[in-house]
């Protein structure tokens, strides 16, 4: 009797313990991804790319400000992690844009990619992005 | 240097410019790696920019054996 009582609470456990699991996992994702081999490469290219001011902008407020090498008034806001660049003119929202490697990347080299299409290339890339207006 | 943005962060690969000059085969190998990798990338829709300490990243072309640091990255689409 005793012995198949502690066999049912075993399993109970290995029950509980199956089932979150996965809410584990999904927490603990983010931490372990960033020790990831190319997330390392990738934040070493960052870090060689960025100004130390940009570097910290990047990690203290969550996006990269990257002025438009032909409109003085226009800056693009890059985000740290996944999502829309915002374009920025005379301090207001105009316009989100959505653009993205065909290849999969590290986060952290997407920030990079951004930089430098828009620095090198920023006709291409606003040719090649969709464009959502902001509308006040 | 040449790194190419890849799903493994990003590939590189660096020659000696100087040892390039005085005709060193191993240095003069690399940047001839480094020429066919470009190539390789460029076909595949990859954008190359030259970059360096404090300066504003700019597109080119054509390999440059002389860039301190040249950067590919993958061809783009709109999301």
């Amino acid at each position: 009797m005793n012995l198949s009582f502690q066999a049912l609470a075993a399993l109970c456990w290995v029950v509980i313990g199956l089932a979150i699991a996965p809410l584990l996992w999904l927490i603990a994702q983010p931490y372990l991804r960033g020790w990831s081999r190319a997330e390392r490469r990738a934040s070493h290219l960052l870090r060689d790319t960025l100004t130390s001011e940009q570097l910290r902008q990047l990690t203290w407020r969550g996006y990269l400000e990257i002025s438009s090498p032909t409109e003085p008034e226009r800056v693009y806001r890059v985000p740290r992690s996944k999502g829309y660049v915002q374009v920025i003119e005379n301090g207001r929202a105009i316009m989100r844009l959505c653009l993205q490697p065909v290849e999969c990347l590290p986060d952290a080299d997407i920030v990079v990619l951004h930089k430098l299409m828009i620095e090198g290339n920023e006709e291409a890339y606003l040719q090649k992005a969709n464009k959502y207006v902001c509308i006040d | 240097m040449l790194r190419v943005m890849s799903r493994r962060g990003d590939d590189r690969l660096t020659w000696d410019e100087q040892k390039v000059l005085e005709g060193n085969p191993d240095a003069i190998a690399a940047v001839r790696e480094a020429e066919r990798i470009f190539a390789e990338e460029r076909r595949k829709g990859a954008t190359a920019f030259l970059t360096g300490a404090g300066k504003p990243a700019q597109r080119i072309e054509e390999f440059d054996a002389t860039a301190e640091q040249i950067i590919m990255v993958p061809r783009v689409v709109g999301g």
